[in-house]
């Protein structure tokens, strides 16, 4: 049922209505059988309505007085006992009503229906991230800040709260539910044809994957971002068609992998995930002998890019159990605690160039790059942060390489959410050499600055009519170069490197085009720039004058609206 | 035996007869008709429509909707009785609305009454 709050009230209110009715009743039968006695002296029978009148404002304490005339002593007797009577079940069904308002689970229900409504008045692109903490609230923040809007979905009541407290602009809607249940993702607008996608980043794998396949089955037409830690999952969610999966695990041990082989492109990766800037000095890390503590998922991803780059590598695991059986022989294991300094001796930390402090545990992982750090002064330290919470704390630790999962997260969803572009271009990226890297950077701080700017160009009718008119016309030749042209004289060139122009009708994919590509509809194109020249392009894209000024190099005099024939 | 409907079915079949009690008799003679039985009638509709506040389920919902036409047409002959009782006599066209209004309720009360047979014997239990 639509409103489940008012159904509530009603079926609770039974009782106190069928006391008051009942009581009423009595009080004014009462009233009707018992004679009285008008200003005369003569007898007199009540009315139904003048007795219905009496115990109406009797019940409710009001008390006008003695209506029509004064009461005999036997009407004053019964009175006395029907006010007790029915004052007290008028205050009897007033005080259900207020508790009522105060129970959880009507409060619940309001709550729901207000949330509903929030949902319903979005009529704009929104995504629905499930759980809040602190990934997805810097995700929502960065999702704000686009056009899209964010609807939550979070199971801890104190977590909605603090939600609340944030005060997002624009508002984001919170619903406190279990994100896994049909109903709720429903609630939350997951059939509306606004809802573009969904979040799940729960620590668990399996409620991550419970949730995806709820989700593509209400709606086969959303893109669904889920976190996968384990193959396994990954598998099934790529299975179920997710879009968007990821593993923060497989991304830092990506980025080590670059570290090692191009620090370049690594150092791009940063600038467009925006947690660097083009000059840095160069992530590198060295080749030789590694020691990682912790065998578990990410200590499983970055022994699969060892394996590739022949480093010599000993895992410390402090759980002898753990996957037991499936352990390959080659690798070396020692088992014990990695934060013990015999152990770390046994592991040969005095030859070794770096140390991987890779457990669940910041404390843990503190202290054994402390205590290798005593043991071998020269060893390169490498630590996981797993609680945004301790970031001041590994600040002060001097620790050379820092990653967080939890951040990785955040700009991986965004870039994929908000620029898919950006996150296709990382995907082509990823294949390249150092040396491609290098020239790149070379070429964006050179043209540009340390940290551009990225704009996607999409030559749709919409976002860039002067541009189709002209393709349309002149048959295709179109060159990608005027997009650079500077409107104050075209001779002169804006800030600009085009990273990439793709085309979802043919499947072109262009990484770093030359100026001489030709332009074609529905091509969708990355720049990097300044912001000066983002707004130059989009004049361009928009402006038939503008257009015509740098392809011609002269101004248009005559008054002319193409797209109405004149 | 479920005593829930037992009384249920009480408080709706009660409300009709007392309903017709009322309605039955000459339609102008006011003195056919006993305010008394009103005042009952009334209240025994009251009661059954409260009974179904708040039940959810389809036969609920529309035995709710019944229940609150006959009282919505009971209260409204009522108010004209009281109304028209400023006057020494009630005239016959007053005593005529009166009494068709009870008769409206009365019908809504039948239409009760037959839903309630139709799910009873419709009841495997």
């Amino acid at each position: 049922m639509r409103n489940s709050a008012l159904w509530m009230i009603l079926h609770k209110m039974r009782t106190p209505f069928l006391v008051i009715i009942i009581s009423y009743t009595i009080s004014i039968t009462g009233l009707l059988l018992i004679e009285g006695m008008d200003a005369n002296g003569n007898a007199y029978q009540m009315t139904i309505f003048d007795a219905f009148y009496f115990v109406t404002y009797t019940a409710t304490t009001i008390g006008f007085g003695e209506t029509p005339f004064e009461f005999t002593y036997a009407q004053r007797l019964w009175v006395s006992a029907m006010i007790y009577l029915s004052v007290i079940s008028w205050f009897y069904a007033v005080g259900t009503l207020v508790s009522l308002l105060q129970d959880k689970l009507f409060l619940s229900q309001i709550a729901q229906n207000k949330f509903k409504r929030q949902v319903n008045n979005i009529k704009e692109s929104f995504v629905i991230i499930l759980g809040y903490n602190y990934t997805t609230s810097e995700i929502i923040k960065i999702i704000n800040d686009s056009d899209i809007r964010v609807v939550v979905v979070e199971s801890d009541q104190q977590r909605v709260d603090s939600l609340m407290l944030e005060n997002f602009t624009p508002n984001v809607p919170a619903l406190k539910a279990n994100s896994y249940d049909a109903h709720t993702l429903e609630l939350a607008g997951i059939k509306s044809k606004y809802c573009k996608s969904v979040v799940t980043l729960y620590k668990t794998d399996e409620l991550n994957l419970r949730v995806a396949l709820a989700s593509k089955m209400l709606n086969p037409n959303i893109t669904v971002a889920a976190k996968s830690t384990t193959p396994n999952h990954t598998e099934n969610l790529k299975d179920l068609g997710v879009e968007i999966v990821e593993n923060p695990f497989k991304i830092i041990a990506s980025h080590i992998n670059h570290a090692l082989n191009a620090p370049n492109l690594l150092k791009i990766e940063r600038w467009i995930y925006q947690i660097g800037l083009l000059s840095d000095s160069l992530p590198t890390l060295p080749h030789g002998k590694y020691i990682v503590s912790g065998f578990g998922r990410m200590g499983k991803e970055i022994n699969k890019v060892f394996e590739k780059n022949n480093i010599d590598c000993q895992f410390i695991e402090i759980d002898s159990n753990k996957d037991d059986k499936k352990i390959d022989k080659n690798i070396n294991i020692i088992y014990g605690d990695s934060d013990d300094k015999d152990i770390l001796t046994k592991a040969n930390v005095q030859d070794s160039v770096a140390i991987i402090a890779g457990t669940n545990d910041d404390t843990v992982n503190i202290s054994i790059l402390k205590t290798a750090k005593k043991l071998n002064p020269n060893i390169i330290t490498i630590a996981r942060e797993n609680n945004i919470e301790d970031f001041s704390i590994f600040e002060n630790a001097k620790i050379d390489h820092i990653f967080m999962p939890s951040k990785i997260l955040i700009n991986k969803t965004t870039n994929a959410l908000i620029k898919p572009s950006a996150d296709k271009f990382i995907k082509h990226l990823t294949k390249k050499d150092e040396a491609w890297g290098q020239s790149l950077v070379k070429r964006l701080i050179n043209t540009i600055d340390e940290n551009p700017k990225l704009h996607v160009l999409h030559l749709t009718k919409d976002t860039a009519p002067a541009i189709l008119e002209e393709i349309e016309e002149n048959n295709d030749s179109m060159k990608l170069e005027i997009l650079k042209r500077s409107l104050s004289n075209r001779k002169i060139s804006n800030n600009i490197v085009p990273l990439m122009i793709y085309n979802s009708k043919d499947k072109k994919e262009l990484l770093l085009p030359s100026w001489d590509e030709f332009l074609r509809e529905d091509d969708k194109i990355l720049f990097a720039c300044d912001s000066y020249a983002i707004d130059e392009i989009e004049y361009i894209a928009e402006n038939y004058y503008e257009l015509h000024y740098v392809l011609t190099g002269e101004e248009k005099s005559k008054f002319k609206l193409k797209d109405k024939g004149i | 035996m479920n005593f829930d409907k037992v009384i249920a079915g009480f408080f709706i079949i009660f409300a009709m007869t007392l309903n017709f009690g009322f309605f039955y008799g000459e339609l102008s003679d006011i003195t056919m008709h006993s305010r008394y039985e009103l005042f009952a009638a009334i209240v025994i509709n009251i009661i059954a429509t409260v009974l179904k506040l708040g039940d959810r389920t389809q036969m609920g919902s529309v035995l709710l909707a019944t229940s609150l036409v006959a009282v919505i047409q009971l209260i409204a002959a009522a108010s004209v009785w009281a109304i028209a009782g400023y006057n020494v006599v009630i005239s016959q066209e007053t005593t005529a609305v009166i009494v068709s209004l009870s008769g409206g309720a009365l019908l809504a009360n039948i239409t009760s009454v037959i839903l309630y047979i139709g799910e009873t014997v419709k009841s495997k239990r």
